[in-house]
């Protein structure tokens, strides 16, 4: 592939991620809500074992914090996926673009618009492969941390319940807002 | 607080009436427990129990009393010519190492006392010396779990960001 060739496709490319990134596939959808729900529903346990919070008056709390967690959390996983995948899809076209090319090398009856094609298809499977678990950690990160931070020592004074709905609640709504931001 | 202590110590010697007789050639066997785990108690306890022989057959009602670091103590019986001396210290202040309980009879004690008025240094040779070996209290883990979570996870965090900075440049 020549470097011309390269150049043009990028503009395409760059457009045709843009399209596929809002798009979560239902197999990345279930990534994210699944990993949602069990970040959300791990603080239980510390409130439970370690700020001695009752369970069983706390279970209807437990059980909405849980899922308005959860959706703010994924909401924060898509929006961080979108904002990392193009970038991550950048990043990576050239070292992709070289190893299919290698693979497809051999195949003669293959047209190069196929090639590319299939070219750019890997690049956005890698893209959204990379964006998806990396938007997962980060978010995790942040949201154990500000989970840990609240719950510790800047609600320390207040009751575990409030402590607990009000850490949560937080910590996934600050983050969902961090990941609207557009930088 | 000394004085507190004196007339009661010195009121018991005067008034005791029978003169103790003081024990010959004294030997001691001696037990002790200090408290190890700091974490769940609010004072540290130091005991030491022993067994006082002598070669002369002693009174029934033969009193000891305990000297540890200037502080009086008196000698509790709890048998035939068995003893013991415990007291308690705050864990801030209870030191790591040898605390060497001076015990004195009665006699011995009323001479420190008398001595103690003059010059509040003075000593007296003790009848017996017991080394109570303290190896040093538990209070709980330097670094609290708490602590070390959240310094776990705001590394975590750190790196998280940096990287998500590193591929948005």
């Amino acid at each position: 592939m020549s470097t011309k060739g390269n150049k043009t496709f990028t503009k395409e490319e760059e457009l045709l991620l843009q399209d596929f990134s809002r798009n979560v596939s239902t197999k990345s959808s279930a990534l994210f809500y699944g990993n949602a729900f069990i970040v959300s529903a791990i603080p239980i346990w510390l409130f439970w074992r370690v700020h001695a919070l009752e369970v069983s008056s706390t279970l209807a709390w437990f059980a909405l914090v849980t899922v308005a967690s959860t959706w703010l959390l994924a909401l924060a996983y898509r929006n961080t996926k979108f904002q990392l995948k193009h970038r991550v899809a950048v990043r990576r076209e050239d070292a992709v673009a070289r190893e299919m090319s290698r693979k497809l090398a051999d195949d003669k009856k293959m047209s190069r618009k196929e090639k590319d094609e299939r070219i750019l298809w890997k690049k956005n499977e890698v893209a959204d492969y990379e964006a998806t678990t990396f938007s997962i950690f980060y978010n995790n990160a942040l949201f154990l941390t500000i989970v840990i931070l609240s719950s510790f020592y800047l609600l320390r004074s207040f009751t575990p319940t409030v402590n607990y709905i009000v850490s949560l609640t937080a910590a996934s709504g600050f983050l969902a807002l961090l990941s609207t931001g557009t930088k | 607080m000394v004085t507190k202590f004196l007339i009661p110590i010195l009121a018991i010697t005067l008034f005791s009436g029978a003169k103790a007789q003081s024990c010959q050639n004294p030997q001691v066997e001696a037990t002790s427990f200090t408290s190890l785990d700091a974490t769940i108690v609010t004072q540290i306890a130091y005991i030491t129990e022993f067994t006082l022989k002598c070669d002369n057959p002693l009174p029934e009602n033969y009193a000891l009393y305990a000297e540890v670091e200037g502080k009086p103590l008196s000698a509790a019986r709890i048998g035939e010519n068995r003893y013991q001396v415990s007291w308690t210290e705050e864990p801030s202040t209870a030191r790591s190492g040898v605390h060497e309980v001076r015990i004195l009879d009665e006699e011995g004690w009323a001479s420190l006392r008398r001595a103690r008025r003059s010059d509040p240094n003075a000593n007296v040779a003790p009848l017996l010396a017991i080394q109570l070996q303290h190896p040093g209290s538990y209070s709980g883990p330097w670094v609290n779990s708490e602590v070390l979570a959240t310094v776990l996870s705001i590394l975590i965090a750190y790196i998280a960001l940096v990287q998500k900075s590193k591929i948005l440049a």
